[in-house]
Formats: C-alpha cells, sequence, structure tokens
C-alpha cells in the first residue's frame, strides 16, 4: 500500500491533472444541466451588475476606432451635402427656366450649353440643339434670367450663338420705367453699353433694361440688364450708360432658344422697304 | 498559509479584472488573458501542482461567467492544460530570473498558444469551421497581445531581481 502513496505522490501532478480534465471534459459534457445552467445564470447576473457599473470606463481602442468611423462617415456625409446642395441649386434654376417657359408667349426649345469659344471679342457658345429641333440662324437666346444672344450658325444637331459679350452684336433696347430706347452693344469690360441715348432722357442707375419692339430679331420685353451707371460723356449730344447684364456668362448651363419669334409678314415688309 | 490566501486573493482579482477591466483593453475584439498570465505565473512560482490549480480554478469561475449558452468546462480544461503547461518551466532556484526576463515573455506565448489551440479545437467541434484559421486569426494574436501584456510583470520582477 505503501508503494502505492509513493507511487502516486511521484506523480501528483500527471494525478491532479487528470483529475482536473477529466472533471472539466464531464462538465463540457452536462452543459445542458438545468442546475448548471441555473448557477451560471447566478453568476452572469452578479458579474453584469459589476460591468454595468464599469460601463463608464471609455475604452481607447474603441474610442479611437469610432473616431475613425466617425471621421470617415463625415466625409461622406459632406460630399453628399455637397451634392445635394448643387442638386437644389439646378433644381432651382431648372425650376426658374420651366416659369419662363411655362409663361407660353414664346415657343421654347431648351439645349445645353456644351462649349464656350471665348476668343477676347467674339465669344459664342455651342448648343446641343440645331435644326432638327428647329434652331435657325437669328433666333434668340434666353435664360431664365434674361437675353444671352442669338443664334449665329446651325447644324443638324447643333448649334452656335453669339452672346451679348460680342462686339458683332447689336439689341434695340429700351429703359423699362422711362421707356428710353436705345442700342445695347459690347465693347470689351464686364459692362455692356447701352448707346444712341440722348442726354436728356432720363436714364438713372438700377434702371432695368428690356428688349424694344423694334427688334427684328428679338422680341419685347425681355431683361437685358441693370443701369450701373449713367453719365453725359464730355463732347457729345449722347449719354455714356453702362449696363450689367441679366445674364451670369461664366455659368451658362441650360439655355432656351425661343423658336417663335419671327413675324414673317412684318420681316416681308421691312424688307421689301429696304429693297 | 498566508501566502496562499493572499494567492487565492489575487487569483479572485485576476478574475475580476479578466472579467471586468479587460475588456476595455481590447484591439481588434482580441483582449489580453490576464488569468492566464497569473496561471503561468503561479506555475513558475509556486510549481506545476498549484499552477495546474489555479488553472482549473480559474476556468471554471470564467467558465461559470461566460453566460448561459457558453461550453461550462471549456475554460477549465485549457487553463489547466496551460497551467500544467507553464509548471514544466519551474526551477525553484531560479524563478525570479525567469519571472524577470525574456523567458517569461517566451513562456507566456507558448502556453498562450498551447491554451487557444485546445480552446479553438474544441469550441469549434461541429461547427464546420477551420481550428487552424481560427488559431492563425484569433489564437496566435491573443497569444502575442497576452505576451505584450506580461512584459509589465517581468520589468517589474526584472527589477526586483536586480535589487
Amino acid at each position: 500500500m505503501r508503494r502505492v502513496y509513493e507511487f502516486l505522490f511521484l506523480f501528483k501532478e500527471y494525478l491532479v491533472v487528470g483529475v482536473l480534465l477529466a472533471v472539466s471534459v464531464a462538465l463540457l459534457a452536462l452543459n445542458d444541466d438545468a442546475q448548471i445552467r441555473t448557477i451560471r445564470s447566478l453568476a452572469v447576473v452578479s458579474v453584469g451588475m459589476l460591468q454595468d457599473a464599469l460601463g463608464i470606463i471609455p475604452n481607447y481602442f474603441d474610442l479611437r476606432r469610432e473616431n475613425h468611423v466617425l471621421r470617415e462617415l463625415n466625409v461622406t456625409l459632406a460630399d453628399e451635402v455637397n451634392r445635394l446642395r448643387e442638386a437644389r441649386l439646378e433644381n432651382l434654376r431648372l425650376r426658374r427656366l420651366l416659369g419662363l417657359k411655362e409663361r407660353g408667349e414664346f415657343v421654347f426649345v431648351a439645349a445645353n450649353v456644351i462649349g464656350k469659344n471665348l476668343q477676347l471679342l467674339r465669344n459664342t457658345v455651342t448648343l446641343d440643339a440645331g435644326e432638327r429641333n428647329g434652331v435657325r440662324v437669328d433666333m434668340p437666346l434666353v435664360t431664365e434670367n434674361g437675353l444671352a444672344g442669338k443664334i449665329v450658325a446651325t447644324s443638324g444637331r447643333f448649334a452656335v450663338a453669339q452672346i451679348l459679350y460680342n462686339k458683332d452684336i447689336r439689341v434695340s433696347a429700351k429703359i423699362e420705367r422711362s421707356r428710353v430706347d436705345g442700342i445695347i452693344r459690347w465693347e470689351g469690360g464686364p459692362a455692356l453699353a447701352l448707346q444712341d441715348v440722348a442726354k436728356t432722357l432720363d436714364v438713372q442707375t438700377g434702371d432695368v433694361v428690356i428688349t424694344s419692339e423694334y427688334s427684328s430679331f428679338f422680341p419685347p420685353g425681355i431683361r437685358i440688364g441693370v443701369v450701373a451707371s449713367a453719365k453725359g460723356a464730355e463732347g457729345s449730344l449722347f449719354q455714356s450708360i453702362d449696363v450689367r447684364p441679366a445674364v451670369d456668362f461664366s455659368r451658362l448651363e441650360e439655355v432656351f432658344v425661343i423658336t417663335s419669334v419671327r413675324d414673317s409678314e412684318r420681316m416681308a415688309v421691312e424688307h421689301k422697304v429696304r429693297e | 498559509m498566508r501566502q496562499t490566501l493572499i494567492d487565492i486573493a489575487l487569483t479572485l482579482l485576476c478574475i475580476l479584472l479578466q472579467t471586468t477591466i479587460a475588456q476595455y483593453l481590447a484591439v481588434a475584439g482580441l483582449s489580453p488573458d490576464i488569468t492566464l498570465i497569473w496561471i503561468i505565473y503561479l506555475s513558475l512560482r509556486r510549481g506545476q501542482m498549484t499552477g495546474t490549480v489555479a488553472g482549473f480554478f480559474c476556468g471554471l469561475v470564467l467558465d461559470l461567467l461566460s453566460g448561459a449558452d457558453g461550453m461550462l468546462g471549456l475554460a477549465a480544461l485549457s487553463k489547466t492544460a496551460a497551467g500544467f503547461t507553464a509548471g514544466y518551466f519551474f526551477n525553484e532556484n531560479k524563478t525570479l530570473q525567469t519571472l524577470g526576463s525574456y523567458r517569461f515573455i517566451l513562456i507566456i506565448l507558448l502556453v498562450s498558444v498551447v491554451h487557444n489551440l485546445i480552446y479553438f479545437i474544441i469550441f469549434l467541434q461541429g461547427s464546420g469551421a477551420h481550428w487552424w484559421q481560427a488559431i492563425l486569426l484569433y489564437g496566435v494574436p491573443a497569444a502575442l497581445y497576452t505576451a505584450a501584456v506580461g512584459l509589465m510583470p517581468a520589468f517589474v520582477f526584472a527589477r526586483r531581481a536586480l535589487l
């Protein structure tokens, strides 16, 4: 018997580990026992309460990861906000265009500006609408803000238009308030010039300039711009009037071509007189 | 006797830390195994028998605390084996030298891998998942993290060995 004890003592570590491993395996086999489940539930509740109390301690690594995720989200949302803002502006622009179209006075052909040819004093834009859409030479070009120019060349699918910032364009215009007539042209610089207005006529800064009835190409009443300054030029009978265009040509994207403006009978009579 | 009581108290403290504080040290979902470091320490300091029993006790308590759906006995089994394995490096005459040197870290790393190997092989039985994948993805990184945390007591023991 003593030998047995000595033997067991000699290998006590193995004996203990064997017993403990056997108990562990037995516990693994008894996982579904109801009593064990109860004991575990109680233990979990106790630790849960403790963990809940310690829940105020922040996890540094989790915070870093959360911070990183939030930064990424911030960038994504900022990008989305920018896109939505752009969409809103486009929506407003298109709504104004739609409002212009719904006035029903003219027949419009919508077009996008697909090219700009800015050659110093002869600035033109290329449109993605042409003869197939009913666009013809000399038809006026407008935006929701006012007059933009005139068609000077067409092909089946495209058209080229002179904008008001073009030395070759002339527009019969008048002051909306005082009905004073003049000719709009551009001689370079940011402003248009309202010419042939006598010094004695009533023109004031802030007056709105519109197209007049005298034009062969442009329908009357379309806004051209606002008088930026009006002063009597020395040694001249006429005023020097600067007009700020209603259309922002640096942001010209969507335009309309007015296709129903020309009065063929009127054109024929005028042509006959000229001959 | 007094030393035994202190060891028991510290064992309970380690279990408490493992179940409460260790989650705040989690990196990529992996927490350091503080109780395993303690079990290895006991094995190296008090011998294989103490380490084995401490491993079983810690594992059993952790099993009980691991939730009603956990596998009761799994942590007990793996930690018993870990304590027993660590006990092979017990040398009564070189306790502080072992604890205060790189050997302690290497032992933690080795025992952690053994522990995680046993744990995952049993844990993934019948799940269809490959245990070696779990070892590579979780077992080895967790062992490295535990070994890294083991550097702190190693430095403490290194200083004590110098004094």
